[in-house]
Order: C-alpha cells, then structure tokens, then sequence
C-alpha cells in the first residue's frame, strides 16, 4: 500500500508539473501569438459616413486584387471602414490598415500623422482632378471673393476637401476672416465672411437660389451635375471665382507596408486600365476611369495641403 | 518543485495579463466604435468590415377613394394599402437577403423572403420568394411609382413566385433570368404538383445618367400551369379600395402552358418623361384553340419643380424622388391603360383608362398622391357575370405614403 501511495503521490506531482509547465507555456506564447500580424490578408480602408454603400464599392476591387496577390502569401483583402480621419490614422499606424483610397487632403493629413504615402491617382467619377467654384445669383455684385466680405457663404461639411477647406483657404489668403453662423439667416459679423454648412450640394444650390446666402461653393465636378446643381439654377447663377486645380482622388498605402506588396498592389491596379475584367471592378470603384502616377513633386505638393488643413483650421472661427 | 511552478505562474500571470491588455490596447483604434449605426426613419447598422449589416425598415400607405358611380356600387372608403415591415441585411459579407412582412390586410402576407449570393460582383444569385424578371413597372416598388396603382396589363404579370433567379448588369445593359415555382402564399390543400415556368429580362439603357435616361426592355416568360390545369386573369379597375374586378376571365379549363411577352421603354429628360410598356399573353389549352390576351400603357410626367425621376441603372428601374427644395417636389402626370381579356370563347372583358396624377413629394420619404381615373368598360367587363357591364365610373383616390 505504501509503495501505492508513494507512486499514486509521485505521479500526481508529475501531473501537475506537466500541466502547470503547459500553463505556463500558454500564458507567454498566447499574447506573443496574437500580437503577431499574419500578413495573409491585406486591409483596405476608407473613411465612411454611408458604410454600406462604400463596402459595396470596394468590395469588388478588394476580390479582384486579392486574386492576383496569391502567389505573395496574400489570401484575402478584408475592408475596413472608419468614422473620421483620426480613426482611420490609427488604423494605419497600427497595421491595421494597408491600403486606403481617400480625397488629398485626407491623404495629407495620413501622411503627416501616419507616414502614410500616395501611390497611385485615382481618376474617380472619370475625374483626374478638380477645382473649387464660387457662385452668386447673377446681378448680386458679387465679382471677386473680397466682394463676400460681410456676406454669408454655403459650404457643404467640415471633412469635404472641395466644399470647405479649398473654398475657406481661398478666402483666407485673400485675408479675409471666416466665422461659422449657426443658421444662414443670421447676419455675418461686417468685417469677415459668415458661412454655414449645409451638408449636401442640392442645398447649397437651393439656399443660394431662394437668396437665403449670398454665395455658394463646390466642386466643378459637381457644378455639372444636374442634381447637384439643376440646370434652371444653374442659368440664374454666375462663377465669380475658380480655386486652381487638385487632384481628384488618390490611393494610399502604409510607410510600412512591405514592398513587393506595395509594387504588386501598384502594377494590378495601373494594369486594371486596360484590362476588361477590371471593367465591372473599376466601375463599382466609384466610377473610376483608370489610375495613373504621380511625380514627386506632385506628391509633395500633395502633402503640403496639411499646412492648408492648419492655416484653415486655425484661422476659422468656430 | 509543483509549489515552485505555482510561485512561476503566479508571477507569469500579471505579465500575461499585462501583455493581453497591452494587446488590447494596440487594438483599441479597431475596437473602438465599432459597428456603424444609423437613421432615416428606420434603423441601419453595418459592421466596420462591412461583412455584416442589417436594416429595419417599412412603409405605410393610407388611402382613401370616392367612387362616382355609373351602374354599380364600387364602395367608397377608406383602407391601409399597406402597411409592410421589411428587414433586409448581408452576413459573412457573400450572403444578402431580405424579408418583407405585409399586414394590410388583417393578416401576414410574404411579400420578398429570398437570400442571395453576392460574391461574383456584378453577378447576383437569387433564391426565394421574390418578383419575376418581367416589366418595368411592376419591378418598380410600389413606393416609387408615378401612379397609385400599376396599368391594367399588369394583371397578366407573373409577379413574386418562389424560385431562384440570375442577374448582370454592365454598362448599359441587364440580363435576369429565373426558374419559378408557384407562389409562396399557394394554397397548401392542393395536392397535385405545382405549376412551374421560367422569365428573363433583358434591357438596354444607351443613355443613364442623372437627369437623362433612355431605356428599352423586353420581357419573355413560359409557364406550366399547376395540376389543376386552370389559369384566371382578373383586374380591378386602377383602384384597389373596391373589390369589384371588372375585368374577370373566370376559370379557363383545361390550361396547358402560359407564355408572356412584354416589351417596355422609358425615357427621361430632365423634369420630363414618357414611359410605355406592351404585354401579350399566350394560353395553351388541352383540346381547345389557344388564348390570347394583351394589353399597354403610356404615360408621360412632368415636375414643375425641377426634379427628375430617378433611375437605378443596375436593377434597371425607377427609385426614389429626391425633392430640391424645403417646400418638395410636385409632379403631374397622365396615363392611359387598355386590356382586353376577351378572345374566342372567353369573355373576360375589356377596359379602358385614363387617369391623372398629382403627387407631392413632401420629403423623399413622404409623399402624397391624388389620382382621377376615368374609367371606360366594355360589354363583358360584368365580373365574370356578378356586375353589369359597360360600367364607366370615374375614382378620386387619395393617398398619403411614408417609408423608413
């Protein structure tokens, strides 16, 4: 019985060893396991206010580009949509975010705060680039951008790059002071430019058209668009001032991202013009015509719409 | 040696922990907010991923008729046209679906209940409870049509079935096609074999862009009637408040096969359009001549207002009026509809009519509709025999709709 004990005892103890030691190992390997970042799956990000309509337009692009990513590991591309450009920076500061496609000024702002880099153009809507336009109804007296001054304008969101900060930086360096009015009837302050977001282009159009502001800005993409800007509006009004011309759409990825990655991503999607299985593909990417290069210095010229972002940021009056 | 394990893995644990909140905290910017939810009346919520979303919504049509009566009673009133809870959303981002529940009419009526396959981008596989690929109009929702009520040739449309459907879009044209069953709300007594058929559409929009559409469609369909081997077409006048339906084949015995074919065109500039469509229906019977039914509909609107109809090119359908200014949008229109139900031995009746519309689109949401309908009945329009024939009421109906 003894012997029975001894051996019942000293097999017990080396149960619990064996199990304490796999304890132990599970507890330092787990963590460790978890933080390591599989790279067989690519992210595509995007910043979303209408999410379910932006997974429907990545969705095909992120299936035709995983498709010809397989011989580098890369078995999936998952989408990953954010609320604002702060949550998409540090998705793209984490690794969690390999690729976005965005406006420039977000990709200014991605640069600065997540070393993110321009790839590609992307000729969105069939647009290489663009420009902001101002109108007025006709006969307003309204000529020039120092003509706004204690007027009020109509701009769309503080997140549009051609509805805010181009129009807001025109004004600005004109030194003109922007200050935000709670409602479009309330009377501008007589030495600066009142302004009032109204948060898609058909309302900007209606509240300059029915004489509620003086003036309105957007893009001259959407200046052609008929519901955006209906023809019978658009007889009443005049242009009285034109920003200089940014490119339309961009796509990004991160500092990080490893380079054969990043070459494959590049030459799939600047292949993607010419290939009619990217026809579908390209047309559910917002309408896109095709994608084309930057030089270096437009890409510079790019980033440097982060001092834009400040100057506005600072100089309007919230 | 057991306590000095213990004594290690007590020390490990804080660390392990530690690492683990580390971990989470390396992923906070993913955790954080993250499902996106939102409302325009209902309520959407989508996953960060997009691969899981869902959206409640519904409609409520309320509606009210005044008769001004010729020969018979039509029975003014009032109703809920409908009154539909519709819940559609995507899981394991390849799998959409949508389940629509009607209860206008005092009980559950399925409307669409089908789940789709959409990972083959811009193929769709479809397989439920949903509509045919045939005609514009009536592959148009309810909520945006132009009038109250679909033309009097959509009586021969097949309409939701149970099946499994195919459909592309490219640039400019549509192709769907599908094999159907019989009717998910088919009465379940009947034990011989359902009927069974097949529809396709095709269309071709040369010119889609916001304000400016030009769009042509042809429409096929063949069926097998079920064991029972009768087919019936009925109709209504334009107006659904009355159960009176003027236009009525009865029960056409010993039905083989059905064979449709429509044709549709639809063009839109600016705050103009025109729409028309054709439909024609063959009817195969065991020892008898075969039957032929037709009928169409032209239509022309117009917005003083400025706004356009709006088309969704990939479903290759009308959608949704979006008002330009605060005050909303209005819109009058005129249509005329004809359907002849008469042919050989088969005296269903034949109709003609003229309505006018004005709908006032308060919000794109809210919309409300006023139709006069002069009616013109020829002298086997009786109800298959229950009302007296060339009756030629005029209807006032009026509705107010909100969906969410």
């Amino acid at each position: 019985m003894q012997l029975h004990d001894w051996c019942f005892n000293r097999l017990s103890r080396q149960l619990m060893n064996i199990i304490l030691f796999c304890l132990m190992v599970l507890l330092m390997v787990t963590p460790c396991h978890a933080a390591s970042h599989q790279k067989d799956t690519l992210v595509i990000g995007k910043i979303s206010h209408n999410p379910k309509k932006h997974y429907q337009y990545l969705k095909p692009m992120a299936k035709y580009v995983a498709e010809r990513m397989t011989d580098l590991g890369i078995e999936k591309i998952k989408i990953r949509l954010a609320k604002s450009k702060e949550h998409l920076a540090d998705l793209l500061q984490q690794g969690e975010v390999d690729w976005v496609t965005e406006t420039p000024v977000a990709a200014a702002y991605l640069n600065e705060v997540a070393g993110a880099e321009i790839l590609l153009r992307k000729w969105k809507k069939g647009v290489a680039q663009y420009h902001t336009v101002f109108f007025s109804l006709s006969g307003q007296g309204i000529d020039r951008l120092e003509d706004l001054k204690g007027r009020v304008i109509a701009l769309e969101d503080p997140a549009s790059t051609s509805a805010f900060y181009a129009p807001a930086n025109a004004l600005i360096q004109r030194g003109l002071k922007l200050v935000r009015l709670d409602s479009a009837r309330d009377e501008p302050p007589a030495n600066a430019v009142g302004f009032v977001f109204s948060r898609e282009e058909i309302n900007i159009a209606t509240l300059v058209h029915k004489g509620v502001v003086d003036a309105g800005a957007f893009s001259s993409d959407d200046w052609v668009k008929d519901d955006h800007l209906p023809k019978k509006y658009r007889e009443d009004f005049e242009i009285f001032h034109r920003t200089p011309d940014m490119v339309r759409a961009l796509e990004i990825v991160r500092q990080d991202l490893d380079p054969k990655i990043r070459q494959r991503l590049s030459e799939i999607l600047l292949d993607a013009n010419a290939n009619p299985a990217a026809a579908p593909v390209l047309r559910a990417y917002q309408r896109t015509a095709k994608f084309d290069q930057l030089t270096e210095d437009q890409k510079q010229s790019i980033y440097n719409l982060r001092n834009m972002i400040k100057a506005v940021d600072q100089a309007v009056v919230w | 040696m057991v306590k000095r394990n213990l004594l290690i893995l007590i020390l490990l644990l804080p660390c392990s922990l530690f690492a683990g909140s580390t971990q989470m905290n390396s992923s906070s910017a993913a955790s954080r907010d993250d499902n996106f939810s939102s409302t325009r009346g209902g309520l959407e919520i989508v996953s960060s991923d997009g691969e899981f979303s869902a959206t409640l919504g519904g409609r409520l049509l309320l509606d009210a008729a005044y008769y001004d009566e010729d020969k018979n009673s039509l029975g003014n009133g009032t109703e809920l046209r409908s009154a539909r809870l519709e819940m559609e959303g995507r899981i394991y981002a390849d799998i959409i679906y949508e389940l629509s529940v009607d209860f206008a009419d005092g009980d559950a009526d399925m409307k669409d209940a089908w789940l789709a396959y959409d990972a083959y981008h811009p193929w769709r596989f479809t397989l439920g409870h949903f509509k045919e690929p045939f005609s514009l109009e009536e592959l148009t929702s309810r909520k945006h049509l132009t009038f109250m009520e679909r033309a009097l040739p959509n009586a021969l449309v097949p309409g939701r079935n149970m099946g499994l459907g195919l459909h592309w879009y490219g640039e400019q044209i549509s192709v769907a096609a599908g094999l159907f069953g019989d009717d998910y709300n088919d009465d379940s007594d009947d034990e011989g074999d359902e009927g069974w058929g097949g529809s396709t559409r095709l269309t071709y929009a040369p010119l889609a862009t916001d304000r400016s559409v030009v769009h042509f469609g042809v429409s096929a369909s063949h069926r097998k009637l079920d064991d029972e081997e009768e087919y019936r077409v009925d109709s209504r006048p334009e107006s659904h408040l009355t159960d009176i339906h003027y236009l009525d084949t009865g029960k056409i015995k010993q039905s083989r096969t059905l064979t449709l074919v429509g044709l549709e065109s639809a063009w839109v500039y600016g705050e103009a359009s025109l729409q028309g469509e054709w439909i024609a229906s063959n009817l195969e019977r065991d020892d008898a001549a075969d039957i032929e039914f037709s009928g169409w509909y032209i239509q022309a609107s117009w917005f003083p207002t400025g706004e356009s109809r709006h088309y969704k090119s990939q479903q290759a359908r009308f959608g949704r009026v979006n008002p330009l200014s605060e005050q909303g949008a209005l819109e009058l229109a005129l249509r005329y509809s004809t359907l002849d139900l008469n042919d050989q031995d088969v005296e269903g009746g034949s109709s003609d009519q003229l309505a006018f519309a004005v709908n006032w689109y308060y919000k794109p949401q809210l919309r409300f509709m006023m139709n006069y309908i002069v009616v013109n009945n020829d002298r086997y329009a009786d109800a298959d025999g229950d009302v007296e024939n060339e009756d030629e009421p005029n209807i006032l109906q009026l509705r107010a709709q909100l969906d969410f």
